[in-house]
């Protein structure tokens, strides 16, 4: 099989293992962590930019409207986040499910404590 | 079915497929909330004038017009590692392309609606700066789907997902693998 440059035994034909490795980098099912950060900074920056709105600009958005607002984007990520984590661990050992539970309760206890208490 | 020649491992073609298949699910998100501030912004525009191009509901749709092409242009450049994923002639894959050209001329938009806008307050939905917006999106989507597809069938056929049972989505893999899911002549 034909690598890439820089793989393989230099025209002494096949590749090892090794070589394999180095050409996946970071397996997917191992990017839990970094896909649950990135949630996470989708959530807060949501959450920021409806507030902008019901600060500075209250007579066009009303502090309801920036709650519906997050509501919705936070079940948009939401999804996004479970279809990320599911289908990069399909098919391997992994199992995150308490990761996701708790990241996605977290995120609606998140939401509903500002539904509640912010920008009133 | 033409069998694709296998350029690279299987597993290195399976996690290189997944990784802009996160991209893509990224991607989704980013498209279904224009999709919550079209609605957002056009309820706006009934209720308030124009005060100012710096609203939130702009905010919301502007960022987003510029994250999509940048967003896909990195899926753009993250394909070239998976061969299967090449477009006619090596270049890059006809639904990435499309997409990717969609969402710049929705970039493009923003400041031709800011023109526009400079000398005409109202905000009516069908003012002719307002078409290119849409019509960014519906092509943007258009091969958003047909890339979206050949990524699945891809993954399908390396065994790493489960074939479609309806027959006629069977049918719709089996033209994205051999390139013709627009047509059978036009790759």
């Amino acid at each position: 099989m034909t690598l890439p440059k820089g793989f393989g035994s230099g025209g002494a034909g096949g590749s090892s293992s090794a070589d394999i490795e180095r050409m996946i980098g970071r397996r997917v099912e191992n990017m839990t962590g970094m896909i649950t950060a990135s949630f996470w900074a989708a959530i807060l920056a949501t959450a920021a930019g409806t507030a902008a709105g019901y600060f500075y600009y209250p007579w066009a958005y009303p502090t309801a409207s920036g709650h519906f607002a997050f509501i919705v984007l936070t079940i948009i990520e939401t999804i996004g986040y479970i279809f990320c984590v599911k289908v990069m661990e399909e098919g391997s050992n992994k199992n995150s499910n308490g990761i996701v539970a708790a990241s996605v309760g977290g995120a609606a206890a998140f939401v509903l404590f500002v539904s509640l208490f912010v920008g009133w | 079915m033409a069998q694709m020649p296998a350029l690279i491992p299987k597993e290195v073609e399976i996690q290189r497929l997944k990784k802009v298949w996160l991209i893509v699910i990224a991607m989704g998100s980013v498209a279904a909330s224009v999709e919550v501030d079209n609605f957002v912004d056009g309820s706006l525009h009934q209720t308030s004038i124009r005060d100012s191009a710096f609203t939130p509901a702009h905010w919301w749709l502007y960022s987003h017009f510029i994250t999509l092409p940048i967003g896909w242009g990195m899926a753009a450049v993250y394909d070239r590692k998976i061969p299967v994923l090449r477009g006619p002639n090596n270049s890059m894959n006809t639904g990435l392309k499309m997409t990717i050209l969609g969402y710049l001329a929705t970039m493009f938009t923003i400041g031709v609606n800011e023109m526009w806008h400079f000398w005409f307050v109202e905000e009516i939905f069908a003012v002719p700066n307002h078409w290119m917006f849409n019509m960014g999106v519906v092509v943007a989507f258009m091969g958003a789907l047909a890339y979206v597809v050949r990524i699945y069938a891809r993954l399908v056929e390396l065994g790493a997902e489960t074939p479609g049972e309806n027959p006629y989505i069977a049918e719709m893999y089996k033209m994205a693998l051999e390139g013709k899911l627009y047509s059978r002549s036009i790759p």
